[in-house]
């Protein structure tokens, strides 16, 4: 044949790679992988064989039983509910703190229209990812050294987390926002602060609500945890009989902990689904 | 002298490529201009400019002693407070009451505080009130703007616009999304409001057969140019044909 057949007048198809091909960036990824799970389980001297071991199990099993055996002894139960009443506080406190610190800094975070130039876009998202970057058992270790042994720190640490988080997410949902509505009062000449209270947040209300119950539902485990570095609440019994090795104790502060996050839960999921409308 | 005034516009978005050219203008009274032409012939673009959503490249627009096109900031938004707009999608702020909605035209009147604490002044109140009657929307005011079928809502849009004590009165195919009868209803309102208010009207329309029973005036563009420019009788088949080109469509 000669050389000027000119383009082909149906489409190539090109066949799909052979799963093994050497070439296969994702099977050298793949492999990679593979290498370093064993790398990691060499080094890291995991005695399997110990923890499965007659012995092991044997006290395993004692351990257990007497996790099985919470107390509600009447004097003890009572410092209980008053620890997850603190705990109950610290979270929704701290979740309140943050929602409204998040809306403030979502404002300037959101580039609301094509004519809004957002100049604090940059410099706010950046305090939020640096705000959220910090872990609150960070935040809370930090702050007790400021602010002393007890909830408030705590309080503050879940609140100064979850602000850079709620930030984020309140900020995003801004932007995405439906612009019709928004867009209707900028042309009649309306100023940027009531387009935002007429237009845009009531759009956005329900979402920047259920983040927030969300959040909730997250910082109620995590105010459970603060307590371990002396943040007050569940944690900071838990950490103190867990210590002294009183097992009925800290059973029942576990069933506590398990039964505050699940009402949390199920209050937070209850709501969200009202406010889904 | 009139209302609106408009010399010598022209808009590029992209250089050497205008959409609107040398396009002039005086609207006034209080009657239905209704701007007609094929699509993308810059009817939009000349609506929007109008009010500064778009920037025009040159030319200028005078309506009520200012040269809208030099404005900016405080100046700009002081001007659209006395222009208002209808959409094509109504725009309004679906979460919120009929009655929010409607006062929401006064936002650009009222302080800020006032604004945050959602109290509006009686006058207000019971202007919004009169005005979803005299639509026959009364009984809806305090229902969610998304309950509404699209008819109501565009009533909604026409009185948050009139709440704004306009000086003049844009649409941006107000009747678009709407079945033949509602437009005809929407149509009216928009005339009859327009006389009640003594405001003039702008539309931007694609039913000639509405603009042609509504409109006291009519522009037809072309081209981004104005090619027809005068009384609805006098728009003849020849003159449709220079507006949108072709005859094929016109042949019954």
């Amino acid at each position: 044949m000669s050389a000027d057949i000119g383009p082909p007048a149906n489409e190539v198809f090109r066949l799909p790679r052979r799963l093994f091909d050497a070439r296969c960036k994702a099977c050298w990824f793949v492999f990679g992988l593979i290498c370093l799970t064993i790398a990691s389980f060499v080094t890291l001297d995991l005695q399997f064989a110990k923890f499965f071991s007659a012995d092991s199990m044997q006290r395993m099993g004692k351990f257990l039983a007497e996790l099985l055996a919470p107390t509600t002894e009447a004097s003890f139960v009572k410092k209980l509910l008053i620890a997850a009443f603190e705990t109950l506080s610290m979270s929704a406190l701290g979740t309140i703190m943050a929602a409204a610190l998040g809306l403030l800094l979502a404002l300037p975070a959101s580039k609301t229209h094509d004519g809004d130039r957002a100049r604090w876009r940059g410099i706010t998202r950046l305090l939020l990812n640096a705000l959220r970057s910090i872990p609150e058992l960070v935040w809370a270790a930090l702050l007790l050294i400021a602010a002393g042994l007890g909830p408030f720190a705590g309080t503050l640490a879940l609140a100064l987390h979850t602000t850079g988080v709620l930030g984020r997410l309140f900020a995003e949902a801004i932007e995405n926002a439906p612009q019709t509505a928004s867009f209707a009062l900028r042309t009649r000449g309306v100023k940027e602060g009531r387009v935002f209270l007429f237009a845009t947040l009531p759009q956005v209300l329900p979402q920047l609500m259920s983040y927030t119950l969300y959040r909730w539902e997250n910082n109620i485990r995590a105010a459970a945890v603060l307590g371990v570095v002396g943040a007050g609440g569940l944690g900071q019994m838990l950490s103190f009989h867990m210590g002294l090795f009183q097992m009925p104790e800290t059973s029942s502060i576990l069933i506590a902990m398990m039964l505050l996050v699940a009402i949390v839960d199920l209050a937070s999921y209850g709501s969200r689904r009202l406010m889904q409308r | 002298m009139s209302t609106l005034s408009i010399r010598q516009l022209a808009k590029e978005y992209v250089a050497g490529k205008p959409v609107l050219r040398d396009i002039s203008l005086e609207i006034e009274g209080t009657g239905i201009t209704a701007i007609i032409g094929p699509s993308g012939t810059g009817k939009s673009t000349l609506i929007r400019c109008i009010n500064r959503l778009i920037d025009p490249t040159s030319g200028e627009i005078h309506f009520e002693g200012k040269d809208l096109a030099k404005l900016a900031g405080a100046e700009l938004r002081a001007a659209r407070r006395r222009i208002g707009m209808v959409f094509q999608e109504y725009n309004l702020v679906e979460r919120l009451t009929v009655m929010e909605n409607v006062l929401s035209g006064r936002l650009g009147y009222v302080s800020a505080w006032t604004a945050f604490r959602r109290k509006f002044s009686n006058d207000d109140i019971q202007r919004a009130f009169d005005l979803l009657k005299r639509v026959g929307l009364a009984d809806f005011a305090n229902r969610r703007a998304d309950e509404l079928s699209g008819g109501q809502r565009q009533r909604v849009g026409i009185c948050r616009a009139v709440m704004q004590s306009p000086g003049l009165l844009l649409a941006d195919e107000p009747t678009s999304s709407l079945d033949p009868k509602t437009s005809v209803e929407i149509m009216e309102l928009m005339r009859d409001l327009a006389r009640e208010n003594n405001v003039p009207v702008v539309i931007n329309i694609h039913q000639v057969q509405l603009a042609q029973r509504f409109a006291e005036r009519i522009i037809g563009m072309s081209g981004g140019l104005v090619v027809y420019d005068g009384a609805p009788d006098g728009l003849t088949q020849d003159t449709l044909q220079k507006i949108y080109g072709g005859e094929d469509w016109l042949a019954t």
